[in-house]
């Protein structure tokens, strides 16, 4: 009887303590299964939106292809995962998806606690307010006794809550587990300030009847850096993550485009970039890639500059301004380590 | 034939019988308790490696969100589990009110279903199946559009003389200074009179009867005692101000709808419910009630109702437990509801296995009340038969 409950459990035991050690395989499994799986947002426009016939564009979008280009060889072989903010750290955990780009916010709580770590910062943002005109206010400190809408599970809840309790205002909290949901109680009238960072603020006016009847007010009352993030336990998949992020930023300062990658890998002379397009050392294989995994992000994908462009830039509804989100040497805060 | 005969044979035999289940019993639980070690083993060893913490001291630390609307006073530097209280209050106010108005509506349209006028009985069955047949997720959905659409903004409410006023932040009402005093006397004042007016009728009626009518006394007695208690106290009246309308009591859009919703859908099911409990009571009783000279309103009272309730009440116990459940569909319409916060903690602190045991155990406290009161109710109405 003994023997049969002592080797029923050793069994258990030996059975649970492989599940765990197949946690840090992450690479293999996406060459195995041919596709990387990407968890982006439900709906954010300019970072991960679905169009009607179910094409997704957006600057997360752009980074998850530009994964698949470098690791599987083409930037089509990606798998969207759309998540809520509730729902996008346990896919994460529980290893549903390979990569999280979800416009993030990149903090210690997230970092040290909830399993995930961040490769880097994808767009510096911050959090910001939009009220409608007819409100009259002009600052955040006009607020005391509003009603606000903010969603559930963002780091914008308890930003919110800290900056009114520290300014000694109150307000009253209308939370919702979903971006649409908050969105439309804001524009439905409920409430009369909706919360988020600055970039889907401006997504969120988008959306209105009429987009001149709100403004957004000057404050911003926190950093968010937003970046993608991969599950914790596997540093081969964090490096290559991390380093694809870099490549496009690199790209980007060294001016090779998706136009004259091709006649740059030809006739380049200068060691930086040689690398970047794979005419010189091979960077690949300290990754487990091969010697062109950057080249190909170029090729297929584009450069952080021309991603920004296509989906935030001018032309769009957005047209949000590069601001901090430029080049180190262009005055913003972009400063990718180097490739090499 | 050897060894132990008649009596001691069977003895013998039972006892080997015992003791071979007794071995296959024992192996089963060997079973279960290695699938359950691995999947507990599994999980531990899943969280360390992904240096997630576990462990219920976090509810100790400061939340750092707001609550929309509690019935105890909750600001975001309070603890985790001041937030779960204000959390569960919500679903109990909800699931409370509900349960109350979806019973009265659900026995008015069942009623209505078993009447003789088409309309009547055509409007009970538009109701019935229209609510039915309709997820509750999509109802909720539409009323709170129907709630926030329609109404007008906070700067210019419809008001109701200067008592009350309905807009965009919900309904807004006068209530008694100092509300929490008020709202006891007036629960002991419909408590007492309750009670004494169903003494006064069991003289002339049936207990069922006695209990109904003392209990519309009450509600009646009661309001006059809240009202009084108001103009005792002074009224605290809502008014219009910059952001909000300040001051009295408020029902927020999200609760309204979500008491709309469950109370429709509910009625649906519980409507359902009294008509089958109606229709089993045998024709013959309403024959001889008849044939003693009964009024129609005398055998549906008298004779009928107390036999339709013995019918309906286990499944009634059901449905009340399904509402209790349902009511976590708040964090769709944003009411803060038990669930919601559940949620706004688990992504605050990454504690999802923890929070989601203690919103389990809450809701199946909640549900195993919901049953031993029911099961009183039950033997009560039973009381005088075999329990059936």
């Amino acid at each position: 009887m003994k023997k049969i409950l002592l080797s029923a459990v050793a069994a258990a035991a030996a059975l649970s303590f492989s599940q765990a050690a197949l946690a840090g395989a992450v690479l293999d499994k996406v060459k195995k299964d041919g596709v990387v799986v990407c968890g982006v947002n439900t709906a954010a426009p300019g970072f991960s939106n679905a169009d009607s016939q179910g094409k997704w564009t957006g600057l997360d979008v752009d980074y998850c292809r530009a994964l698949a280009a470098a690791v599987l060889g083409d930037a089509t072989k990606v798998k969207f995962v759309p998540l809520s903010s509730p729902q996008r750290f346990s896919a994460l955990q529980a290893g549903e998806i390979d990569v999280l780009a979800r416009n993030t916010t990149w903090n210690l709580t997230r970092d040290a606690s909830l399993g995930a770590v961040f490769v880097g910062t994808i767009y510096y943002d911050g959090q910001g307010f939009l009220v409608p005109k007819k409100l009259g206010v002009k600052s955040v400190n006009e607020l005391n006794g509003a009603t606000i809408c903010v969603q559930s599970g963002t780091s914008s809840e308890p930003s919110v809550a800290d900056y009114f309790k520290s300014h000694n205002m109150k307000y009253k909290a209308v939370v919702f587990d979903t971006t649409e949901a908050t969105q439309g109680a804001f524009l439905s009238g409920r409430c009369q300030v909706y919360t988020t960072d600055m970039s889907d603020l401006a997504g969120a006016r988008t959306k209105a009847a009429n987009p001149d009847d709100y403004i957004i007010l000057p404050e911003v009352i926190s950093k968010e850096p937003l970046g993608p993030s991969v599950r914790r336990g596997d540093n081969e998949w964090f490096q290559i993550c991390r380093w694809v992020l870099n490549a496009l930023i690199e790209a980007e300062e060294y001016g090779i485009t998706q136009e004259n990658v091709d006649q740059v890998k030809k006739t380049s002379t200068n060691p930086n970039v040689q690398r970047l397009v794979g005419s010189g050392e091979d960077m690949g294989k300290l990754l487990g890639l091969d010697k062109d995994w950057s080249y190909r992000i170029v090729k297929q994908v584009g450069n952080y500059g021309e991603s920004f462009e296509k989906n935030l830039g001018p032309k769009t509804p957005l047209a949000l301004p590069r601001g901090v989100n430029n080049q180190w040497t262009k005055g913003g805060i972009l400063y990718a380590p180097p490739v090499r | 034939m050897s060894g132990p005969k008649g009596d001691a044979s069977w003895r013998l035999r039972e006892r080997h019988r015992k003791i071979k289940e007794g071995l296959w019993q024992g192996a089963l639980l060997l079973i279960l308790v290695a699938v359950f070690g691995s999947f507990i083993f599994n999980v531990s060893a899943n969280l360390s490696a992904r240096n997630i913490h576990s462990g219920f001291d976090f509810l100790f630390e400061r939340s750092g969100f707001e609550i929309g609307e509690s019935l105890i006073t909750f600001n975001s530097s309070e603890a985790y589990f001041k937030a779960f209280l204000a959390g569960l209050l919500n679903t109990i106010k909800v699931s409370v009110l509900s349960i109350i108005t979806a019973t009265v509506l659900g026995i008015i349209v069942g009623l209505m279903r078993l009447s003789k006028h088409p309309l009547i009985k055509f409007l009970g069955a538009l109701h019935v199946e229209f609510y039915r047949n309709i997820p509750l997720l999509v109802q909720l959905l539409l009323v709170y559009l129907v709630i926030t659409e329609l109404l007008p903004d906070s700067f210019d409410p419809i008001h109701f003389g200067s008592w009350a006023v309905l807009s965009k932040a919900g309904f807004q009402f006068a209530l008694p200074n100092d509300w929490h005093i008020s709202f006891v006397i007036t629960t002991v004042s419909f408590v007492v009179s309750w009670l004494a007016l169903r003494a006064a009728f069991l003289k002339k009626s049936t207990g069922l009867v006695a209990t109904a009518s003392g209990f519309l006394g009450g509600v009646l007695i009661s309001v006059l005692t809240w009202i009084i208690c108001g103009f005792v106290f002074g009224w605290d009246k809502p008014e219009v101000q910059r952001f909000a309308i300040e001051g009295g009591g408020s029902l927020s859009p999200e609760f309204l709808a979500l008491w709309f919703g469950l109370t429709f859908f509910t009625s649906a099911a519980i409507a359902e419910i009294f008509r089958a409990g109606f229709l089993a009571v045998p024709k013959g009783q309403w024959a001889a009630a008849s044939a003693l000279g009964m009024t129609k309103t005398e055998i549906i009272s008298y004779i009928v109702f107390p036999q339709a309730l013995k019918l309906a009440v286990p499944p009634l116990a059901s449905q009340y437990m399904n509402l209790t459940k349902n009511s976590s569909l708040a964090v769709v319409v944003g009411y803060p509801d038990l669930v919601s916060i559940g949620n706004s903690t688990i992504n605050l602190n990454g504690q999802a296995l923890e929070v989601i045991v203690i919103i389990m155990s809450v809701f199946l406290t909640l549900n195993l009340i919901t049953a031993v009161l029911m099961n009183w109710l039950n033997a009560k109405v039973t009381r005088g038969t075999n329990g059936s």
